[in-house]
């Protein structure tokens, strides 16, 4: 039962996100325990709370992560700032998606300073990539 | 060769502007060059390090050609990224310091292009050489949904992210051409 459990966790994620990704997720995982220790795990439910909520963000002015990326992942959005085009944030609509540790803790950063003017903590972070995994 | 000629029909367009976007047909031939400011990489390094600003400073907007500033403008661009127009744009260390050469490398040597009575420009858009140059577009061609902003050039020229910005290449968001 472990075994199985184990096996369809390691399937998932390969299709929804690159190893060295999965190994950045472990990561944060690791922090969020040490952080809260009530922390069990990443969940997509709150994760799209914190992709879809509204909260004053660096401009001074309403912004939620949708304001870039739309509510359907699997579209394409559209910088609120700048007006250029994004390539859809799903990973399986986009297999470049959640491939690069490097490109997502860059974004991640950036990102979370336009909509919460503050970088997200390691929970956060997880339940965000968790509900971009699922979408 | 080639190099040596790109490097020069950007320093005509700095010293004046008027070569690069001559559209008469005499100058057709050279059509390559001019419509390359940036001077082509050669080097597997140079193309990395093209690729490289491309991709980063082009995420968010278009890559801007490093000529259209000089290097105070592109430093001080450079060292307040984290508070870009109001937005993250920091890099990690090493792409920093590549781009932050690149862009001091390319920069406009030109004053003139730039001269903002001592006040060092972050925005193209704000130098004295691009207002002239603007100044009969109307604020409406600028601020409809399809362009937004002056920052958007390649909403109005269509070859801007090629490095050329001639006039019969201009096709304005529901206006059309501009010849
Ligand atoms: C101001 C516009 C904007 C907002 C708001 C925004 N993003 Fe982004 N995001 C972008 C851009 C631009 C990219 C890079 C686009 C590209 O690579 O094509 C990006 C990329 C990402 C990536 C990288 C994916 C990858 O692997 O390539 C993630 C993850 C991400 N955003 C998550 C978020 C989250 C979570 C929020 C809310 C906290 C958010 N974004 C809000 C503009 C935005
Ligand atoms: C995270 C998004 C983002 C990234 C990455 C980014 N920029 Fe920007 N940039 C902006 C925004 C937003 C504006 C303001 C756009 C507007 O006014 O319409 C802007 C404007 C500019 C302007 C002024 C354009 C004008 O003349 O009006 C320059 C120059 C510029 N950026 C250079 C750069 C350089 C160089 C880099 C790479 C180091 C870079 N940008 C990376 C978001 C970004
Ligand atoms: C709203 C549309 C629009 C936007 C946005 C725009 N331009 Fe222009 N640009 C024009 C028009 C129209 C002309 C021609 C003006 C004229 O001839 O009177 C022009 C002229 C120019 C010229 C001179 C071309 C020549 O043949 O002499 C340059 C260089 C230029 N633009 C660069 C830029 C850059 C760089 C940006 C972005 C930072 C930009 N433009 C944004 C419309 C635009």
């Amino acid at each position: 039962m472990k075994y199985l459990a184990i096996v369809s966790f390691f399937s998932m994620s390969l299709m929804a996100a690159s190893p060295e990704v999965v190994q950045y997720m472990n990561e944060l995982s690791k922090t969020a325990k040490v952080e809260n220790s009530s922390f069990n795990g990443f969940d997509a439910v709150r994760g799209k709370e914190i992709f879809t909520s509204t909260h004053t963000g660096k401009q001074g002015k309403p912004m939620s992560c949708t304001s870039c990326h739309t509510v359907n992942l699997a579209n394409s959005g559209k910088n609120s700032l700048t007006g250029k085009v994004i390539d859809p944030l799903s990973p399986r609509a986009n297999p470049q998606r959640l491939t690069s540790t490097k490109e997502v803790t860059k974004w991640l950063k950036r990102n979370f300073m336009d909509v919460y003017a503050r970088e997200g903590s390691a929970q956060e972070k997880g339940d965000v990539l968790t509900y971009i995994m699922k979408n | 060769m080639k190099t040596l000629l790109n490097l020069s029909v950007a320093a005509m367009l700095l010293a004046g502007g008027a070569f690069l976007y001559a559209d008469d047909d005499e100058h057709e031939e050279h059509e390559n060059h001019r419509s390359s400011r940036v001077a082509q990489p050669v080097t597997p390094q140079e193309k990395a390090t093209v690729a490289l600003y491309t991709k980063e400073c082009g995420a968010c907007h278009m890559a801007y050609q490093p000529q259209f500033l000089p290097k105070r403008s592109w430093d001080k661009t450079m060292n307040t990224l984290d508070n870009h127009f109001s937005t993250d744009a920091t890099l990690d260390p090493a792409d920093h310091k590549t781009i932050q050469n690149y862009l001091a490398t390319h920069a406009s040597k030109n004053d003139r292009m730039s001269d903002m009575k001592g006040a060092v420009a972050l925005r193209i858009s704000e130098t004295p050489y691009f207002v002239r140059e603007h100044r009969e577009v109307t604020k409406k061609m600028v601020t409809q949904p399809e362009v937004k902003s002056f920052a958007n050039c390649n909403a109005c020229h269509t070859q801007a992210t090629n490095g050329s910005y001639r006039e019969r290449e201009i096709r304005i968001p529901n206006y059309g051409r501009w010849e």
